[in-house]
């Protein structure tokens, strides 16, 4: 069964269309990511599958069915900017949000995942940002949900909060849950998603496994070589070219490097625009 | 009914308040602050003691009595008709009657009473009175004869609204601190909820709207009546405050927590900015805390403002409290119990309806 089906979706506010006429599913189980810039109309699309707002037309289908309470049972959902209340501490904070379900999981064990159970005690307000993400990306897991929406859970912190949160979205794919993650990181999408479709300006341009993507609209990789007449540039098209190429050389160089391609550049060649 | 969520939403709604000094600071001491310091300002000076007396013998002995107390220089002896209403009198001061008949009883060698209309609640001023019209009695029957008691005196008393400024003022602090707590509150909710994206997350939980509107009511309740209780109590203790809680100040300040919360939410459905809201609610609750008659009577006011009082409804909770808590006018109570409900079925609906769940 396909964990979201989205089918015609769109979306306006005045004269901005922000989402325009999507369609896209989620398999059950995956990592699905949802790149794009500022403004591509990310939150807003996740937004309305998860609920929060309404379409002005098309249709959503979660686990083959119109978003009702059965369904929100099974949904973790962690909104971008989130800020809990603030004089909670961070045990109290996932009692309070267990609450609201009929089931929950063991919060200390949850406290531990994440890695919080230093901090248990410490109050919303008094959490460093990385710490605040984490506590509300087991917010969205109180409820042992089998499908977890992620706005943008990574945006603004440093490389070893972002690991953190990276590894815990890794631990929740092994655990067989289906996950949709919104983030403008293309490192991110490409080292945590099955599956990536790019947003822009309300439209999906390009969806598919993120390697396939690089393959199809990457321009492969550019291999740079210092030797002792000075720096060399070579193009190659794939990964076998990159190994031709450097076979050839036979080691007559003193630096090698080789730029390969990833999703800044499938958006840049999508778009003609960086991800920013 | 999700008993768990309700119990946590408000169990949460409760901690988050108290470990916040600013919040604690406006519903308990701000408001007692108020009342000691305005309590202490307005309660103090006693202008000598006053007299009614109402001389229904109009003979040589009433006015030789009346000259010996308007002799006693403490006492300001005020003479009233003989169909003036004694009991409206002496609802203001002490009534003394000289009962017809007073100089042929002395005359005759007869008893005769006189009768003291006095407020029981002025117990210090009463005995003051009651000192010197005694000692001037004895003085008489001392120099008539000195075997007998001629002329003597009997009390009545009257329940008086011998009310002061503080009777006036803590029903007024108690409608002023209900009024910004739950204005606020839900202000705080319903812009600040919103902003930070748990409403969001509400929306995408099971648990019911209403169920949460109830648990953040039943929490308002709690702060509201906790702060009552305390301003009350500490009017008691200082200022010797004689009131208590009855049915109609609980259902006026149970109404007055629905009517301004209902107020709040309409706020927060077009301004929704945390700034800007505040703002918006400063320039409602500011106005009509003075205009209302909390701080002072709407007498002292000019005409056109004592009418635009009435449409405010802080008018009738803090009018509702005196007549329910202080005056003991439980008809007057329940009319203004019965305005502020109403008023507060209609605000609270349509701040329900009108609160955008959703995000646009
Ligand atoms: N409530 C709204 N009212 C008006 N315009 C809106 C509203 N919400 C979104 N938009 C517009 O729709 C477009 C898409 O916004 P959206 O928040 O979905 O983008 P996003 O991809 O999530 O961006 P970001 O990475 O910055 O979060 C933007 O142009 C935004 O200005
Ligand atoms: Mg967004």
């Amino acid at each position: 069964m396909k964990a979201i089906e989205v089918k015609n979706l769109t979306k306006v506010y005045g004269n901005i269309i922000a989402v325009d006429n999507v369609t896209f599913f989620v398999e059950e189980g995956e990592i699905f990511s949802l790149l794009g810039p500022n403004g591509a109309g990310k939150t807003t699309t996740v937004e309305i599958i998860e609920g929060i707002r309404n379409a002005d037309k098309g249709e959503v289908k979660i686990f083959g069915k119109n978003l009702n309470d059965e369904i929100k049972e099974k949904m973790g959902i962690l909104p971008q900017e989130f800020q809990s209340m603030e004089r909670l501490n961070v045990k109290e904070t996932l009692e309070y949000f267990a609450s609201f379900y009929r089931k929950s999981i063991d919060i200390d064990e949850l406290i531990e995942m994440v890695g919080l159970k230093e901090k248990e005690k410490e109050l919303y307000k008094n959490l460093s940002g990385g710490q605040k993400r984490l506590l509300g990306v087991a917010m969205a897991l109180v409820n042992d949900p089998s499908l977890i929406f992620l706005d943008e859970p990574t945006t603004g912190l440093d490389p070893k909060a972002r690991r953190n949160i990276w590894n815990v979205i890794m631990e929740m794919k092994e655990k067989g849950k289906t996950i949709f993650l919104t983030t403008h990181y293309m490192e991110e999408a490409e080292y945590l998603a099955d599956k990536v479709a790019i947003m822009h300006r309300g439209k999906i341009v390009a969806m598919d496994e993120p390697y396939r993507l690089i393959e199809k609209y990457g321009s492969g990789a550019r291999i740079i070589v210092e030797t002792v007449d000075g720096k060399k540039e070579f193009k190659a098209r794939d990964e076998k070219e990159v190994v031709r190429i450097i076979g050839e050389l036979q080691e007559k160089y003193e630096k090698i490097e080789i730029k390969r391609a990833n999703l800044e550049d499938v958006f840049l060649k999508l778009t003609g625009e960086g991800l920013g | 009914m999700r008993i768990k969520g309700i119990a946590w939403e408000i169990k949460a709604s409760i901690k988050n308040w108290y470990r916040n000094k600013g919040s604690v600071f406006w519903t308990f001491a701000f408001p007692v602050l108020l009342i000691l310091l305005f309590g202490e300002i307005f309660s103090g000076g006693n202008d000598g003691y006053t007299i009614y007396i109402q001389d229904m013998d109009d003979s040589f002995a009433s006015q030789a009595f009346i000259d010996a107390m308007e002799n006693i220089s403490a006492v300001k002896v005020k003479i009233i008709g003989k169909d003036a209403n004694v009991q409206e009198y002496a609802k203001e001061h002490a009534v003394l009657r000289i009962p017809e008949g007073f100089y042929n009883a002395i005359v005759s060698r007869q008893q005769c009473n006189f009768t003291l209309y006095i407020d029981p609640s002025q117990h210090q001023t009463n005995s003051v009175i009651i000192s010197f019209i005694s000692s001037i009695v004895d003085k008489m029957n001392l120099e008539m004869n000195n075997a007998s008691v001629i002329v003597g005196y009997k009390i009545e008393e009257v329940v008086a609204k011998g009310f002061e400024y503080i009777d006036f003022f803590v029903p007024g602090i108690i409608g002023m601190t209900v009024m910004t707590s739950a204005i606020y509150g839900s202000i705080e909710v319903y812009v600040k909820y919103r902003k930070r994206g748990l409403l969001k997350k509400l929306l995408t939980t099971s648990f019911k709207r209403g169920e949460w509107i109830f648990a953040k009511m039943v929490y308002q309740l709690l702060i509201n009546f906790f702060s009552a209780i305390v301003i009350l109590a500490v009017g008691i203790a200082v200022f010797h405050l004689k009131a208590s809680f009855n049915f109609t100040s609980v259902l006026i300040i149970i109404a007055a927590s629905f009517a301004f919360t209902g107020i709040g939410m309409i706020i927060a459905r077009f301004v929704n900015e945390e700034e800007t809201a505040d703002s918006a609610a400063s320039a409602i609750t500011f106005p009509m805390m003075f205009l209302a008659g909390t701080f002072f009577p709407l007498e002292i006011m000019p005409s056109f403002l004592q009418t635009i009082a009435k449409i405010l409804p802080l008018y009738y909770v803090n009018e509702g409290l005196r007549n329910a808590m202080i005056y003991h006018d439980a008809n007057a109570a329940m009319l203004n119990a019965v305005v502020i409900a109403t008023f507060a079925i209609i605000v609270f609906g349509i701040g329900a309806v009108l609160t955008n769940w959703k995000e646009e």
